[in-house]
């Protein structure tokens, strides 16, 4: 008697062979291996000084998969990673740089560092994400997106209007025990697993295996989802348009600091970037925007500072002079704790001729730099000369400030003199200006600092100077010119006609 | 190149000289505006990065000289384009259409001023030099470096000894990968994860032009001094570039600048030759 098995049709892991996992291999160890390790266990040179931490590829846990929450990702889902990036993060982009090929190798090599490839679960089912229907900004829509939103408690780690600052966000680790940031919905350009609706969908779907952010396939319905997706999308712009240029408006009357002085002027958002450059390297910086309202007066100027901070540290101190210790991974910066939030504009401190102007970091002696400063702990802001790190005074310029946190954003107005002895600000000129944010929860203070490079500040006329005047008086002009040419030669034809 | 751009200006005029011209005789002054604006379309619009208008302008200037004299080099010709212009302006058939021209040319004028006057205002731009000229010494920790004599002490271990270069550049990738990737990216294209929050934009060092046309001693001169050794012509007070001779050794320095050209693929130029 024969025993009949039923046979299962079993399909294949998709491991790639040998030889493509040979030439993954070659390339991993060029271009991947400083961040995630030659071993794959993401413990390699560059690994200390990024946050979040490069993937451990022996964990097997991918962030971006399109297969269910806790599983393997496929091939497809390990090359869409590779190939796009995670964006905001030292994950580069390699589309364009590495061949399909390549990439495809790559990513069969990756697969050898986890056994689990190899075994039952190594052919995971994909996660079908439907078609998106088109974008509905209904009020009842979001409101459904909304109600879903509060109902699943995005806003634990998310924030009441998800701007990252959720109560458990400071708290958030990954897997390996790393600190790791709720996304800021209202940054869709930030998302790591890319910003399409249906990647936002997916995200909700599938979950980011080995962080905080679970899947929501079992608790939300298909057209909940959508609602979700469709809330989640109404928090942000498209793309974070930064500028370049601060438009001031005039303003006949005293400026008088408060939410209405700024209403209505426009915004313009710049980014903010670690301060890599001078020792106390802030690698990981709190803050990686900017927004800058101002306006002024015939003799003042008011500039108003918004960024997103996940807390507001309110005790503690902050200068822009303290010392900060050279950043080593074998000594980590242990002294995190007791550093306020600060903030500061920063001008030359004379009109700048020509392109010349202070060094971007504190400004030098050759040219030192104006630094309208405050320390959110304090009530008082102040402007300080600097003359480059460790080399900064209070120049005695009186400046009023007000500041307020609200929902993970800080509101800071600075409001000073035009005038500033050797900074005159007229109108219509461009006045350079850059920024300085210090998140306190990051253990920020002195150099270690979010930063932006030189922007302008352009002081828009108080009068708009009228174009009827120039336009009529060129119109006559060349109308003149014209009748002139015109009739000389009528003139002349006709002298020829009678002769 | 935008070819289609081309290629549709192109099929315009053939369309123009063969079909149109069946039952509108052109004469040659039609012949040259139509030449004129095909041109000044394939400058601004056929053309990629596009031409700034100060190029534009040049161009159109020329174009218009180039025209004009072409149309003067035959009496004959010249004659017919004057008097079609002086008819014109005399006869009593055109006196709408030369009412409408006379009045057309001052209101583009006119148009033109509005516009110029209500453009955003555009802030200082800087004409930066990207490879300023190196002084020929400069100190390292105390001890003098003659840059026009300066080779890479390491360089020659490549043909001697390759187990010890390949260390040194295993160590150049070290330093690489912890101090300079956040800027100038892993592949060394100036697009590292801060890259967009600095300018200038750091430099790519897979462009021919960067490190390929440069020598060893450049490249230790601008990575000991950074920005602020730069002089002004090349904006220190804006370059993120650190002086590295605060963080790094002569030796972790070489090392690099090897990792560099092994990375990229590229060969330093040798010591002596002009830049």
């Amino acid at each position: 008697m024969y025993t009949a098995y039923p046979v299962v049709a079993q399909q294949e892991n998709d491991l790639g062979t040998e030889a493509q996992r040979a030439e993954g291999k070659e390339v991993y160890d060029i271009k991947c291996a400083h961040c995630h390790g030659y071993e794959g266990d993401a413990s390699a040179v560059a690994t200390p000084y990024l946050r979040p931490t490069p993937r451990d590829f022996t964990s097997g846990n991918y962030k971006f998969r399109s297969t269910a929450s806790g599983e393997l990702p496929t091939t497809e889902d390990i090359k869409r990673s590779i190939r796009l990036g995670m964006p905001y993060t030292s994950m580069p982009a390699w589309e364009g740089i590495l061949s399909e090929t390549e990439i495809t190798n790559l990513a069969y090599y990756l697969k050898t560092f986890e056994s689990a490839f190899d075994g039952p679960y190594g052919n995971p089912t994909v996660v079908e994400i439907p078609r998106a229907p088109a974008y509905s900004a209904d009020p009842d829509h979001l409101a459904r997106g909304r109600e879903v939103f509060e109902a699943n408690q995005c806003a634990d780690c998310h924030g009441e209007n998800g701007r990252g600052n959720g109560e458990s966000a400071p708290e958030l680790v990954d897997d390996w025990g790393y600190p790791i940031r709720a996304a800021d919905m209202t940054k869709r350009w930030t998302f790591r697993a890319s910003a399409t609706r249906e990647d936002v969908y997916r995200t909700f779907m599938t979950g980011l295996n080995g962080t905080p952010m679970p899947s929501y396939e079992q608790t939300i319905d298909e057209e909940d989802r959508w609602a979700l997706v469709d809330y989640v999308w109404s928090l942000s712009r498209d793309t974070p348009d930064y500028g370049t240029t601060v438009i001031v408006q005039g303003q006949p009357s005293e400026l008088v600091l408060g939410e209405s002085l700024f209403e209505g002027v426009p915004e313009t958002y710049f980014p903010i970037v670690g301060q890599v450059i001078e020792p106390g390297r802030a690698f990981y910086p709190g803050v990686n925007g900017i927004s800058v309202r101002a306006v002024y007066n015939d003799s003042e100027i008011a500039i108003q500072l918004r960024w997103h901070d996940m807390t507001a540290e309110t005790e503690g101190m902050n200068n822009p002079g303290i010392e900060v210790p050279m950043f080593d991974p074998a000594q980590p910066d242990t002294t995190m704790d007791g550093w306020s939030d600060a903030v500061a504009a920063l001008l030359p401190s004379r009109t700048p001729e020509g392109l010349e102007r202070p060094y971007f970091m504190f400004g030098d002696s050759r040219f030192p730099m104006s630094i309208w400063y405050t320390d959110l702990a304090t009530d008082s802001a102040a402007v300080l000369t600097g003359q480059g790190a460790g080399r900064i005074a209070d120049n005695g310029i009186a400046l009023e400030r007000s500041a307020s946190y609200e929902d993970g954003v800080w509101t800071v107005q600075f409001k000073g003199p035009r005038n500033q002895g050797g900074l005159t600000m007229p109108e219509a000129t461009f006045v350079p200006i850059s920024f300085t944010v210090w998140d306190g929860f990051s253990g920020e203070r002195g150099n270690k600092r979010g930063l932006s490079a030189w922007y302008h500040l352009y002081l828009e006329p108080m009068e708009a100077q009228s174009a009827v005047l120039p336009m009529a008086k060129w119109f006559l002009i060349v109308l003149g010119a014209e009748l002139l040419i015109v009739a000389l030669v009528n003139l002349r034809a006709r002298r020829r006609k009678t002769a | 190149m935008n070819l289609f751009v081309f290629l549709a200006i192109a099929a315009a005029m053939v369309l123009i000289q063969f079909v149109v011209t069946r039952w509108v005789k052109l004469n040659r002054l039609a012949w040259m505006g139509i030449w004129w604006v095909a041109l000044w379309a394939a400058f601004s619009y056929g053309i990629n990065p596009p031409l700034p208008n100060s190029i534009i302008l040049l161009f159109m200037a020329i174009i218009t000289i180039a025209l004009v004299a072409y149309l003067s080099a035959d009496n004959e010709e010249l004659k017919q384009a004057q008097d079609s212009i002086v008819r014109f302006m005399v006869a009593r058939q055109y006196r709408v259409a030369l009412l409408i021209v006379l009045f057309a040319i001052p209101a583009a004028v006119a148009a033109w001023t509005y516009v110029s006057m209500n453009e955003a205002p555009q802030p200082p731009s800087s004409g930066r030099t990207i490879h300023p000229p190196p002084p020929s010494s400069i100190t390292f920790e105390g001890t003098a470096i003659d840059l026009t004599t300066a080779n890479n002490p390491i360089r020659e271990l490549q043909h001697t000894d390759e187990a010890a270069f390949a260390e040194h550049v295993a160590n150049g990738r070290r330093i690489y990968f912890e101090n300079c990737f956040y800027c100038h990216g892993d592949n060394m294209q100036g697009a590292g994860m801060f890259a967009h929050g600095y300018d200038p934009l750091p430099a790519n060092f897979n462009d021919a032009t960067t490190i390929a046309m440069l020598q060893e001693s450049y490249l230790f001169w601008r990575i000991a001094k950074g920005a602020p050794g730069l002089p002004s012509e090349s904006t220190p007070w804006s370059s993120a570039m650190p002086a590295w001779e605060d963080f790094l050794t002569q030796e972790e320095i070489w090392d690099v600048i090897i990792f560099l050209y092994e990375f990229t693929g590229f060969e330093p130029r040798a010591q002596g030759m002009p830049h």
